[in-house]
């Protein structure tokens, strides 16, 4: 029998043989999932935030929580300018920790602006990275000894008189590394936080378009011998949602997580789509 | 469904739940480990829900955090001796020869890094591609360890 068909005989038994599970095994995956908190995830361990973030916190609050405030109530209020031409970007709040075991680097960036775009991109990173950081903060305690690090960066990839990227990039190793990024695009004249599908028209096949696109350069870069090689098995499409930004070409820049659609090896990959391509599509 | 609730992330792990068992007790020793497990990794996993970019790879990206998650254990586990790796030595078992083992049985025969990457080509049919990824290997590593893993199981079940 060769390789191919005991590879066959063997899935075949495995698909009909019997795998008794331990009696008790399903009902702890039940329970486990029914202790899950439906808007959190997880029940809370006491972690205290520095008082620092604790008060900014409480100043998000009111003015995430007054959507309708006008561009310019909320400059007075916060005496900060509109997103003009450049934009000051601060490290917020900057949080290490080191017991030998767990080590975390995390910086979390503030657009230093009024305006609802802003406003909603710092609010978002601040929950992103609070999230992290707080797992982070709950794998220490399961894990002991093991070790386990988290590191957060940030960059402003663009800033022109119309268009600003901020780019917030992570990396956690546990066993081995994964690194994985969140970009946010503001449309400064619109103050308008812009994710990919709303800069096409609905239903214009612009997903499909940018699709093709990626697959065809994932087969023209293909390279094993050199180290480049994707899962096109993986790429299910060009989603919403999807991490991007304009290069100082306009080329729309695609961008892929670690592991998801090449090895590690590989980083996150980038695909730039030519204006030819995506420009009919645009709204 | 949405695919970030509290339900379809139920539904999902429920759906999985053996695939979850059958590669925890791939690289864990007792049961109990493996469930332990795959308790962690479903917390853990829910907390990190936001990471999953397509629904459609709930598995393999569960069963990687999984795995990760039964490293952890193993280097907790107290370090005991590999039975296969010293069969040369041992007086053979003396087996009633009209018995066939399961594969089951022959995949829990094989030495410890041979069978996370058996269980998951066989069981949960991934290609060597997702199972690096899941494992945290290389794909010549996989392919090197299913080579080895299907000489041992021919020998094994015949």
């Amino acid at each position: 029998m060769n390789d191919q068909e005991f590879d066959k005989a063997m899935r075949e038994r495995a698909r009909t043989e019997d795998f008794r599970l331990p009696e008790d095994y399903p009902g702890r995956v039940f329970a486990a999932c029914a202790s899950l908190k439906e808007t959190t995830g997880r029940v809370r361990k006491k972690r205290s935030l520095t008082h620092w973030a604790a008060g900014v916190a409480a100043a998000l609050a009111v003015f995430v929580a007054v959507p309708n405030l006008s561009a310019g109530a909320a400059a007075f209020l916060e005496d900060l300018p509109l997103l003009g031409p450049v934009v000051e970007v601060i490290t917020f709040r900057h949080y290490t920790y080191d017991d030998g075991h767990g080590q975390a680097d995390v910086e979390t960036p503030r657009i230093q602006a009024a305006g609802n775009a802003a406003a909603a991109v710092n609010a978002d990173v601040q929950a992103y990275v609070d999230r992290l950081t707080e797992q982070f903060q709950a794998d220490c305690a399961t894990l002991g000894e093991s070790y386990e690090s988290l590191d957060v960066t940030y960059s402003v990839v663009t800033d022109t008189e119309d268009w600003f990227t901020l780019r917030v990039d992570a990396v956690e190793t546990m066993a081995s590394g994964y690194q994985f990024s969140r970009f946010y695009n503001i449309d400064k004249a619109a103050d308008a936080v812009v994710p990919l599908e709303e800069l096409f028209r609905p239903d214009s096949g612009w997903a499909e378009a940018l699709t093709e696109e990626v697959l065809r350069q994932m087969t023209e870069q293909e390279d094993p011998e050199n180290g480049v090689t994707y899962f096109p098995e993986e790429f299910t499409g060009i989603d919403t949602g999807r991490n991007y930004y304009f290069d100082g070409n306009g080329g729309l820049v695609l961008v892929f997580d670690e592991y998801e659609i090449a090895p590690g090896s590989m980083g996150m990959p980038e695909f730039t789509i030519g204006r030819s391509v995506y420009e009919p599509f645009l709204k | 469904m949405k695919p970030t609730t509290k339900a379809w992330f139920t539904q999902q792990v429920i759906c999985h739940q053996t695939s979850l068992f059958r590669t925890a007790r791939a690289i864990l020793s007792s049961d109990e480990d493996a469930e332990d497990a795959v308790q962690e990794a479903i917390l853990s996993a829910y907390t990190r829900l936001d990471t999953l970019r397509d629904p459609e790879k709930f598995k393999p990206w569960l069963l990687r955090i999984l795995v990760n998650q039964c490293y952890t254990l193993r280097r907790q586990e107290k370090p005991t001796v590999d039975l296969t790796e010293v069969a040369d030595i041992l007086p053979a078992e003396t087996r009633d020869t009209a018995e066939s083992l399961t594969l089951r049985q022959a995949v829990e025969q094989l030495p410890q890094d041979l069978q996370a990457p058996i269980t998951l080509f066989y069981y949960e049919d991934l290609t060597i591609r997702q199972i690096a990824r899941v494992l945290s290997l290389s794909e010549p590593a996989v392919k090197t360890r299913l080579s080895r893993g299907r000489d041992r199981l021919r020998r094994l079940m015949t």
